[in-house]
């Protein structure tokens, strides 16, 4: 019996796809620079970087000394003159020392110089609870940032998107803080394309078709909101789960439809409920979409205190929180 | 040219009356240059004067002067070419002007007219021209120096021979943005000149409550890097030592702290009350003793470069510039209300479409 030769598909985890990320778009166009703290012989610290200094070399992978407002700055006037650098931020939890670069230079130079400069920088970092990392390796603090005109969130659920919305960002001619769920970096295995491809940025994705309610969410909440899709199928509850994956600026027109199809809305977010991400999109459903909403718009979210070590899984969104809350519109 | 660092007393090439200290011949400059640099001096003093005015017949909103400093704005700008790049702090205007930023976008700038190349989005100080290579200031001190780190780190990768220049004042240095930029500049050995411009004030506090050390410049030691102490109100002396950084810069030699000792003649803005902090008889003796202007015009006098005639003929010439800069100023139009939502992003997003109806509704309704 002739045996069939099948070519074996190389399978990425999300760390695999943004490391090919990173290695295609630097091999495409010498622009694209990297800098951050550890990123050249250690790696990174979560391998994204590994063996990219010997690849490109250490003007091209730049090691920095320990000073995040240094590589955000750094980062900010080499786009200013044309490079496209990609700035790793250790844990995102320590963009706050270059926090007012980024908020007050990158997101604002192509305004206040009406459209003379640009920064073309992406700033690569993990976020997010579910690695007993404590308050400082743990935050969900994209409301920042989205709050800032000039600024795209981007936040990917799986290896795929990871690859294609990260290569997206870095061509993108703005800056972009590109948020890496890390609890889900070594989740799963998928085959990826060969080569580069773009997911595009400012669009939401389908990940679960359903009738009777959306859930709304980004990131690492995108695994648990389709395990409480799951669930909510054994009740007779077809689930929508509406992968929002770029959050500014968000897909309006996609959570529109998505809601005007199930009259339900439940908004899953890590981080902190008040003056969070999922509020802006509660208001927007409540400005455009009251017509078609059945029940209350209900917020599945972290709880409004710090970010707890010892208590990390009181404090996290979960299946049974998700399940409670689809219910709670459902029942109204 | 011999110019050393970590002097105890500022680098200089002329008396306070204009007389030449030190090794003139050597500088290698032309009577056209400095000619020059005394033009562009007095263009700049004239240029303030009508800025600050302005402010006081209620024509603009703010202002900060760099009278006073014009030997350390001109000194500094004159060494550099037009690829190089240039990141100024809330009172560099002369500077920025010496690199091509006409004076009537100046004016544009300050009346927030469409003159001005960044179309009246930042208030006074904040304008800039991505062909000049001049980024716009930020308000927050310290922003631009790691910035301009950045700027000169792309530069050597892209083995250029440009190099970048990066402004604050001595208040900067308090920042942590000048310890993290001073540390990446010499680590990578980038091209990059970090000119700080010791006016004595951070608005009211004066050097001594800033910092312990006794200068500024000797702080590019703990860096690894030189520092340069030099008379900030000597053009030639400010010249020379930012020819020698520059020069050095592009040689592969790395980056450079010069510390131009000077003085402000004005208020920190014209939303500061200066009275209520400067000595009695200190502003006095700066603008009768020590006026890089008056200082340079004896030193060309002694040259016998200059005279009266020449003085008045050059003084009618500027009137009649800045009068007419300040003309086309403000014959240019206000921006657009709709503008506003232009360059947030490179293309509108849906929100901000959204909210560009919001307002177009509004104005026709009205």
């Amino acid at each position: 019996m002739a045996t069939v030769e099948v070519a074996k598909k190389q399978t990425y985890t999300m760390v695999q796809a943004i490391r090919s990320a990173l290695i295609d778009e630097m091999t495409r166009d010498d622009n694209v620079v990297t800098l951050g703290e550890d990123i050249g012989p250690r790696g990174g610290v979560f391998l994204v970087t590994e063996g990219l200094i010997d690849m490109f070399g250490k003007e091209r992978v730049i090691d920095t000394p320990l000073a995040e407002l240094g590589i955000i700055g750094a980062g900010i006037g080499m786009a200013l003159y044309g490079l496209r650098p990609i700035a790793e931020i250790q844990f995102i939890d320590f963009l706050y020392p270059g926090f007012d670069m980024f908020v007050s230079e990158a997101a604002k130079l192509r305004y206040r110089s009406a459209g003379q400069f640009s920064v073309p920088m992406v700033v690569r970092s993990p976020y997010g609870g579910g690695v007993r990392g404590g308050s400082y390796h743990s935050q969900s603090p994209e409301a920042y940032y989205v709050a800032t005109p000039g600024i795209k969130v981007v936040v990917p659920s799986n290896p795929f998107d990871a690859k294609g919305l990260l290569i997206a960002s870095i061509r993108d001619n703005d800056p972009v803080l590109f948020m890496e769920p890390k609890k889900i970096y070594r989740a799963v295995k998928t085959e990826l394309p060969e080569g580069p491809y773009e997911v595009p940025l400012g669009k939401a994705a389908v990940a679960r078709e359903g009738k009777h309610v959306t859930i709304m969410a980004y990131g690492a909440m995108i695994p648990t909101s389709l395990e409480a899709a799951a669930k909510l199928e054994a009740d007779g509850v077809e689930a929508e789960v509406l992968d929002l994956r770029t959050l500014q600026p968000y897909d309006s027109d996609a959570i529109l439809n998505s809601v005007g199809k199930t009259g339900h809305a439940v908004l899953v977010q890590e981080a902190p409920r008040i003056g969070g991400f999922m509020g802006e999109i509660a208001a927007f459903l409540a400005e455009k979409a009251i017509e078609h909403l059945e029940g209350p718009i209900v917020r599945v979210t972290g709880w409004d205190t710090p970010f707890p070590y010892a208590l990390e899984k009181a404090y996290m969104p979960n299946v049974e929180r998700i399940v409670r809350g689809v219910k709670k519109t459902l029942d109204f | 040219m011999d110019i050393k660092p970590f002097t105890d007393k500022p680098i200089k090439f002329m008396e306070y009356d204009g007389k030449p200290a030190g090794d003139i011949a050597a500088l290698d400059l032309t009577t056209e240059q400095l000619l020059v640099m005394y033009r562009w001096m007095v263009f700049i003093r004239a240029v303030d004067d009508r800025g600050y005015i302005l402010v006081r017949q209620g024509r603009a909103g703010f202002y900060a002067q760099v009278a006073g400093q014009e030997a350390s704005q001109v000194g500094s700008a004159l060494p550099l070419t037009k690829p190089d790049w240039m990141y100024g702090d809330h009172r560099s205007q002369g500077s920025q002007l010496v690199k091509g930023l006409k004076a009537s976008e100046w004016f544009g700038h300050v009346l927030g007219r469409t003159l001005d190349p960044t179309q009246g989005r930042m208030m006074p100080h904040g304008s800039g021209r991505r062909d000049l290579h001049i980024v716009p200031p930020s308000s927050t001190v310290g922003n631009k120096i790691t910035e301009a780190v950045g700027t000169a780190m792309a530069q050597h990768y892209r083995k250029t021979k440009d190099i970048t220049i990066t402004y604050f004042g001595d208040g900067a240095t308090s920042e942590g943005d000048f310890h993290v930029g001073l540390n990446f500049a010499a680590v990578y050995g980038s091209p990059v000149l970090f000119f700080c411009q010791n006016n004595q004030y951070a608005i009211s506090v004066r050097l001594e409550e800033q910092t312990h050390t006794k200068t500024i410049a000797e702080k590019a030691r703990a860096y690894g890097m030189e520092g340069y102490f030099v008379d900030g109100n000597d053009i030639l002396a400010v010249y020379a030592v930012t020819k020698h950084c520059a020069d050095k810069a592009r040689a592969g030699g790395g980056p450079s702290l010069i510390e131009a000792y000077t003085y402000r003649y004005g208020p920190h803005s014209s939303a500061d009350d200066d009275t209520r902090y400067r000595p009695k008889g200190e502003l006095e003796m700066w603008r009768t003793q020590r006026d890089p202007i008056t200082r340079f015009r004896a030193f060309l006098t002694g040259k016998k470069l200059w005279d009266d005639v020449k003085e008045q003929k050059l003084q009618d010439e500027i009137k009649a510039e800045v009068a007419a800069a300040l003309a086309e100023a403000e014959a240019s139009p206000v921006p657009e209300p709709l503008t506003v939502f232009d360059h947030v992003y490179e293309k509108l997003t849906p929100q901000l479409e959204a909210e560009r109806k919001e307002l177009a509704a509004e104005l026709s309704a009205s």
